[in-house]
């Protein structure tokens, strides 16, 4: 068991790692519940703000000038009939901002512009209208520069360069166990191919931006960001201000998937163009702003090796993996591709290679599931086929094969058997193993397909702080500096204060999103949120309840161990039901004396690994004369530890399946050749899919507390089930139509050029 | 982007309307009559196309949205939106293919807006014609890039630089339909009324007319008018697209036969999403009248419709597509359907 540090040098509280464990089977009354939204009403009310809600008096609309070129010097910018332009309060560009170093290697606004929809000036207008009006009058001029587009074309020898270092970034990366040669050479099969994987755009419905407004040198800046935290720091450090000076707040959130996990550009500029118009500032970027120039899923080529007995037993793993990260290291743009391959099955001999490639696109940052999402779809294409050239059944195999240990770390996984049981689950919930392929209808034929997973994240990113205030009437508020980007954190986190406080959900009020009024929490990634505050907040709650029972010693004439709260009322070993306390009449007492509770979130175990792991099972139905692919069914068991509000659990499982689906069969972000334009950097061209294409999906749920993990036994939830989902439609695809397809997307266009070539099924 | 700076007026009668159009000389850049702007305005935001003055004929008199049985056909006014024509009780059985059409358009909230007259007059969805950071010759500049650029949803018929300039395809489904169903559009202009088969509404754009239409730019769109059907004439619409619904289509086609003592009569065949406008496949046609209706008849017919395909780089899978679709709604059509 994790025990808090003794050297730390100071206690803010209490940490997690003191508090019992709730045990599986623990009787806990608020926990585990489908307990609705409680931000439910004001979303469907629209009473939610969210970034591009905030109205502030005086306010002025910024919109952002882009390169028209894929790789590019400015060499004139006259932004003066723009600046003149009625109603326009501010313009910004390299000629008048201040010298902000940004990514690693350029300014805020810089001359060299690497992509096109680099950010070459800014303006803030009385309206959008007219911020765009004056964009228009801005005369520029640039000379282009030889670029590259995709990785054959960046990896080649005399390829144009965005770097005088060239297009590599970093060395590759190389992770070796074992001996690799040996291993193929002791297999009895090898299964050697490779797979491609494309540029998925996240598409949050709500787009980046945000809201800056001074009041005399002190900033305050509502960003749609995963991390209020990072960007007070980033905009801190950028605008040279003390911390203290800088407020970030973010409410609500219309998705962020990992593309607003850092600061951006738009945070710093509409800062600049506040100071200088001296009015706040609104900075939203539009649908095709946000599909260039803030993130994208870094498209892979991964050549993947495999070598296996006879038995099924590996004997080799190998990946060389290169990876499209776009224009700019941004942080977070190299994905962790080779991680599923070190980790997911057990293997003695296994060899990783990642290389980072710059292109003269828009840069890559981290996706639901960076890396593994595109992995998996290599992996567990590569794990069918070698099940059928063993004649073994493809779940067998993975039995056969699963790991119950951090093989990269050496460390056993807190959760050993996890990923066995969601084999196990998946396959009776779907019917694998009684499964009867029903008859060839015309062109249409059925397919089944199963893929699994591993993630790094959903075990909690320590440290992190809540506090817990008692108030006179009983009631709590609960502090803390995390948000809610969307996935229902406010709600998880609040039914672990009020089960930890013994009460309704309805005295427990819980506030986040704001740097100014609560202690720090780390950035919302890595499924991290409920697994890193949960513990924290109650950690406050039992601080807050153990205060709470000194003071009620003295007046209930008990022994504070004696104390539980159940449904707000203070109970007293021994004494009947109905002797019980209201809480409130204690707080009323003591007031104005206030109970405060802080908690913190200890470390993860340092001998064990926490990991999440999950399965997935799909019926598919291919139509071989048009192409289409329609998914029929999907069954989805992941391990997320205790399941703290089964509701919010289904809706993540939906939520990501639904993307994988997409990223199986539609989305593709399209680069001109000629110009390095994004041809589909909106919603009409980029096909997100609709509920016509989303099937029935069933999430079963395994809810073992992972005691281990951390004293809540909850882990995250949120990025998982996008892995799977698209490497096991493709296997159901080939299992439907016998041709294998390893690049995605598997549209119309690629199934029927591949049955058009079809090649010999394996 | 937010659209640029226009006018807005609003005409009382289609007799404005035209003078209003008329009065900038027909110059289609500075005035546009606007009705439901399903198209117009997203090529406004596009910054693709930048009218100084829009005219709105929502309420002019002498335009409606009508659907009427008239002499033994069905007229439908210009007005008329995508969700009338979805499920109007006159769409049936012969005309059913226009109501197919029409309820595979879009969005429903797309159709609840859009007209029938602006879904024949929309321009192409290019992604290079719509995007202002790539010139091309449809919007008045030289080359076509999707020639030979991302052209996976462009044209697979006429598709040889010395054929057309463009490659781009004609985006409507109810235009398919309503070719299949012998449709004539009535046009108003300052001369007064002119009535001309759809098959002639549509042209391919040339140097001087980079349009889809041979509609004036001072006329307007009054009416459709579907002539009486060949009697136990059926008509289908099918439609792939990348993704279930609310998508353009990859290849849609309309198919209308004539049973007449088992041997089909009066065959049409119209597809869309493969030419710069809907094709007729009148190879196919002739293949299926006075022909017994079956699998291997609907092959041969299907197979003569892309007999002239000459895909680009990047779609030759819409040849067996349009195929597979053409089996198939003729099937359907002929009442053969599984």
């Amino acid at each position: 068991m994790p025990t808090p540090s003794g050297e730390q040098p100071q206690r803010l509280g209490v940490g997690s790692g003191e508090l019992p464990r709730w045990e599986e089977g623990a009787d806990l009354s608020i926990v585990g519940r489908a307990h609705p939204r409680v931000e439910g009403d004001a979303k469907v009310t629209g009473g939610a703000q969210y970034a591009s809600d905030v109205r502030l008096p005086g306010q002025l609309y910024a919109r952002v000038l882009r390169s028209p070129y894929a790789h590019a010097r400015l060499t004139g910018l006259d932004t003066g009939r723009a600046a003149a332009l009625p109603g326009v309060h501010a313009v910004l560009s390299s000629a008048n901002a201040p010298e902000i170093a940004w990514y690693e290697d350029s300014l805020l606004f810089d001359r060299t512009l690497r992509f096109v929809g680099d950010e070459v000036a800014a303006v803030a207008a009385e309206s959008e209208e007219i911020a765009d009006d004056a964009l228009r009058l801005i005369v520029d001029a640039y000379e282009p520069l030889p670029f590259v587009l995709d990785l054959d074309t960046a990896l080649a020898p005399d390829a144009p360069k965005l770097r005088p270092s060239g297009n590599l970034n970093g060395e590759p990366t190389v992770y070796e166990r074992g001996d690799l040669a040996a291993g193929l050479r002791d297999a009895d099969v090898i299964v050697e191919e490779t797979y491609v994987t494309q540029a998925a755009l996240h598409n949050c419905l709500e787009p980046h931006g945000c809201t800056a407004a001074w009041d005399g040198d002190r900033l305050t800046l509502w960003s749609s960001t995963q991390s209020v935290f990072d960007v007070r720091q980033r905009v801190a450090e950028a605008l040279g201000l003390p911390e203290h000076h800088v407020r970030v707040i973010k409410q609500h959130m219309g998705g962020g998937f990992g593309s607003k996990q850092i600061a951006w550009k738009q945070d710093v500029i509409a800062a600049l163009l506040a100071k200088e118009s001296g009015r706040p500032v609104q900075l939203m970027l539009d649908r095709e702003a946000e599909n260039l120039a803030v993130g994208n899923r870094n498209p892979t080529r991964q050549r993947v090796r495999l070598g296996a007995k006879r038995d099924g037993t590996l004997t080799a793993i190998a990946v060389d993996a290169a990876q499209q990260i776009g224009a700019h290291p941004v942080g977070g743009e190299g994905a962790d591709v080779p991680a599923i391959y070190q980790n997911l099955y057990r293997c003695p001999n296994v060899r990783t290679e990642q290389r980072l490639v710059f292109t003269n696109t828009g840069p890559a940052v981290a996706f639901r599931a960076p890396g593994h999402v595109e992995a998996a779809f290599a992996l567990e294409q590569a794990m069918d086929q070698l099940a059928r050239a063993l004649d073994l059944d493809p779940l067998e195999l993975r039995r056969r094969n699963y790991a119950d240990q951090d093989q990269a770390e050496g460390k056993p996984y807190t959760l050993p058997e996890a990923l066995g049981r969601c084999y196990d689950l998946a396959a009776d919930a779907f019917g694998w193993a009684g499964y009867q392929k029903p008859p060839a209808a015309g062109p249409k034929r059925r397919g089944v397909g199963l893929a699994a997973h591993d993630w790094a994240g959903g075990g909690g990113s320590p440290p992190g702080y809540a506090w817990v205030k008692w108030n006179a009437d009983g009631s709590v508020d609960v502090v803390t500096g995390t948000q809610d980007i969307g996935t229902g954190a406010r709600t998880g986190l609040t039914q672990v204060a009020a089960e930890e406080l013994g009460l309704p959900m309805d005295r427990v009020a819980l506030h986040l999103g704001d740097t100014a009024n609560g202690p720090y929490a780390p950035v919302s990634s890595g499924s991290a949120t409920q697994s890193t505050i949960g513990p924290a907040i109650r950690a406050a709650a039992a601080d807050a309840k153990r205060q709470l029972f000194e003071a009620a010693s003295e007046f209930l004439e008990a022994p504070p161990e004696a104390m539980t709260i159940r449904d707000g009322k203070i109970h007293v070993a021994g004494e009947p039901e109905d002797r019980a306390t209201p809480v409130g009449d204690v707080t009323a007492q003591i007031a104005p004396t206030m109970i405060q509770g802080h908690g913190e979130r200890g470390p993860n175990p340092e001998d064990k690994s926490v990991r999440t792991v999950g399965a997935q099972i799909v019926e598919v139905e291919v139509d071989t004369e048009t192409g289409e692919v329609s998914v029929c069914r999907v069954v989805a068991a992941h391990d997320c530890g205790r399941i703290i509000n089964p509701t919010l659990v289904d809706s993540q499982v939906i939520g990501g399946v639904t993307q994988g689906i997409g990223f199986a069969l539609f989305e593709d972000r399209v680069v001109d050749a000629g110009t390095g334009v994004v041809l589909n950097a909106n919603l009409e061209d980029y096909h997100v899919p609709t509920a016509a294409d989303v099937p029935p999906i069933r999430n079963v749920h395994l809810n073992l507390p992972d005691r281990e993990a951390n004293p809540t036994g909850a882990k995250g939830i949120g990025e998982p089930p996008l892995i799977p989902t698209a490497p096991a439609i493709a296997n159901a695809v080939y299992d439907a139509i016998g041709v294998r397809i390893r690049e995605l997307p598997l549209s119309r266009r690629r199934v029927l050029d591949a049955l058009a070539t079809r090649e010999a099924p394996r | 982007m937010t659209m640029q700076p226009f006018a807005y007026e609003r005409a009382a009668s289609v007799e404005d309307a035209i003078a209003g159009l008329a009065r900038v000389g027909g110059d289609a850049t500075h005035t546009r009559p606007l009705a439901g702007g399903t198209d117009l305005l997203t090529l406004m935001k596009a910054d693709v196309f930048a009218p100084a003055r829009l005219i709105d004929v929502k309420r002019a008199a002498g335009l409606d949205s009508g659907i009427a049985a008239t002499d033994g056909g069905v007229t439908v006014g210009a007005l008329a939106t995508l969700a009338d024509l979805e499920r109007h009780p006159l769409l049936v059985g012969p005309y059913l293919a226009l109501a197919e059409a029409a309820g595979s358009a879009a969005s429903p909230q797309l159709r609840n807006v859009a007209t029938v007259g602006g879904n024949l007059l929309q321009r192409p969805r290019c992604w290079y014609f719509r995007n202002p950071r790539t010139p091309c010759w449809l919007k008045g500049g030289d080359g076509c890039p999707a020639r030979d650029g991302e052209n996976q949803h462009h044209a697979i018929f006429d598709t040889r630089r010395d054929d057309r300039p463009c490659v781009a395809v004609h985006p409507s489904d109810p235009a398919a339909a309503l070719l299949a169903l012998d449709a004539e559009v009535t046009l108003r202009g300052p001369g007064g009324e002119r009535t001309l088969p759809l098959a002639a509404f549509f042209a391919s754009p040339t140097d001087e007319r980079r349009l889809e239409t041979t509609l004036l730019p001072d006329e307007l769109l009054l009416s459709i008018r579907l002539p009486a059907p060949p009697p136990g004439a059926r008509s289908v619409y099918r439609k792939a697209m990348d993704r279930k619904v609310w998508a353009f289509a990859l290849v849609g086609v309309a198919a209308r036969v004539n049973l007449d003592g088992g041997r089909i009569a009066d065959a049409r065949l119209i597809l869309s999403g493969v030419a710069n406008v809907p094709r007729r496949a009148t190879a196919a046609e002739a293949v299926l009248d006075g022909a017994a209706p079956d699998d291997e008849l609907f092959a041969r017919a299907a197979d003569a419709a892309l007999a002239d395909a000459a895909p680009l780089s990047r779609n030759a899978y819409k040849v067996p597509l349009a195929k597979a679709l053409i089996r198939g709604a003729l099937a359907d059509a002929a009442g053969m359907g599984t």
